[in-house]
């Protein structure tokens, strides 16, 4: 009983104390300002991993000696992936440069009627915005504004096709498509 | 006052270290790659032999000094066209079954139911694989190999077998009958051997 009495005591003298300090100030006000600023970095990024496909098999296996042992578009033509990207800036752009599949076992040039390349068109397309390349071109293609934008992009193959219609040369072949996001605003 | 002022210098701190902060950021370009592989099989083909069968006919002379024995028979030629193999260190390889008499089952003296020859397969490498038969007088031995140079890289051709020096083993008469021979061509690694 003693201790909750001192208790009370102690309460009523801060609370008087504020009470009078707070009337000291209303006569001479002073304001201070904290201003918080931060800010958002313009980036994109890509929220999956890269993507590996495997095509198998890419020589037609039977038929006539004209197309036996040819390229077969069919394993190429039509597949597609998705990449998963964000980019938080208006201007933002998207580009492709595609990389044609090449025999990495048989790298010198192919003898007359063979072929060890593989040449095709990449597509990537976000929201209905889409990004060309083809691998016969050492460069990129153009950029494609995307804008701001989080969600799938989907990279297409079409139109391969080796560079002499002949016979594809024995061993592994490989090629790949670069898809890159530039932020702005 | 003093209170204020020191308030005031703090949020001027603050302003500019955000400021200082923006200006070092540049946008961030990121790049994600799509690879894609495949393989292509090693693999020969040869094309199907045209024609597909050579008939000699009589093969005896019916007449004069050899009447009974190997006649004249002229060279044959068989195309394989579209041949290729599709990597290198490859190889045609032939054998040859020589013509024999299938009926008779004993070989009098001085008799032969045999027909040997060359069989040459040319046009995969600059110099041909080439056997020759060289079958008993009873039929016996009749199977030769042989196995042509190595072409050191991918290759498509158009192949000739050719069939030549037709010989009886002793000049011997040869046994009346029907005779069947045989050549069998691969193309592959090693000559398919």
């Amino acid at each position: 009983m003693k201790r909750n009495i001192l208790l009370t005591a102690g309460v009523l003298a801060l609370g008087l104390f504020s009470a009078e300090a707070a009337v000291a100030q209303s006569s001479n006000t002073s304001t201070g300002s904290v201003t918080v600023n931060g800010f958002v970095a313009l980036r994109c990024s890509f929220t999956s991993e890269n993507v590996v496909l495997n095509i198998g098999e890419m020589a037609i296996q039977s038929g006539s000696s004209s197309t036996l042992g040819a390229y077969d578009h069919t394993k190429l033509d039509g597949l597609s992936t998705q990449l998963d990207g964000l980019c938080n800036g208006a201007g933002s752009t998207m580009t492709v440069q595609a990389f044609p599949m090449l025999n990495t076992a048989f790298t010198s040039a192919p003898p007359s009627g063979f072929d060890n390349r593989v040449d095709y068109t990449a597509t990537a397309t976000e929201n209905s915005v889409s990004a060309t390349a083809t691998s016969t071109s050492a460069t990129p293609g153009a950029p494609v504004t995307v804008g701001d934008f989080s969600n799938a992009i989907t990279v297409n193959f079409s139109n391969s096709a080796t560079p002499g219609g002949g016979k594809m040369v024995a061993g592994p072949y490989t090629g790949s498509v670069n898809v890159t996001l530039t932020p702005s605003t | 006052m003093r209170h204020s002022l020191s308030i005031a210098a703090l949020t001027l701190s603050l302003a500019f270290a955000a400021t200082q902060a923006v200006a070092s950021v540049s946008p961030v370009t990121t790049t994600q790659s799509v690879t894609v592989n495949g393989s292509v099989a090693e693999v020969c083909v040869l094309g199907s032999p045209n024609p597909p069968s050579i008939d000699l006919g009589q093969m005896a002379a019916t007449s004069g000094e050899r009447v009974g024995k190997l006649g004249t028979i002229s060279d044959h030629s068989v195309n394989l066209p579209d041949a290729f193999c599709n990597y290198p260190g490859t190889q045609i390889s032939v054998a040859a079954t020589a013509l024999v008499e299938q009926d008779e089952s004993t070989t009098p003296s001085g008799f032969s139911k045999a027909v040997n020859f060359t069989a040459n397969v040319s046009g995969w490498t600059s110099s041909a694989a080439s056997v020759t038969t060289a079958a008993a007088a009873d039929g016996s031995n009749a199977t030769s190999h042989s196995a042509g140079a190595e072409e050191n890289a991918p290759q498509t051709a158009n192949l000739t077998l050719t069939l030549t020096n037709f010989t009886a083993p002793g000049d011997g008469v040869l046994v009346a009958g029907s005779y069947n021979g045989l050549v069998t061509i691969t193309l592959g690694p090693d000559g398919g051997n």
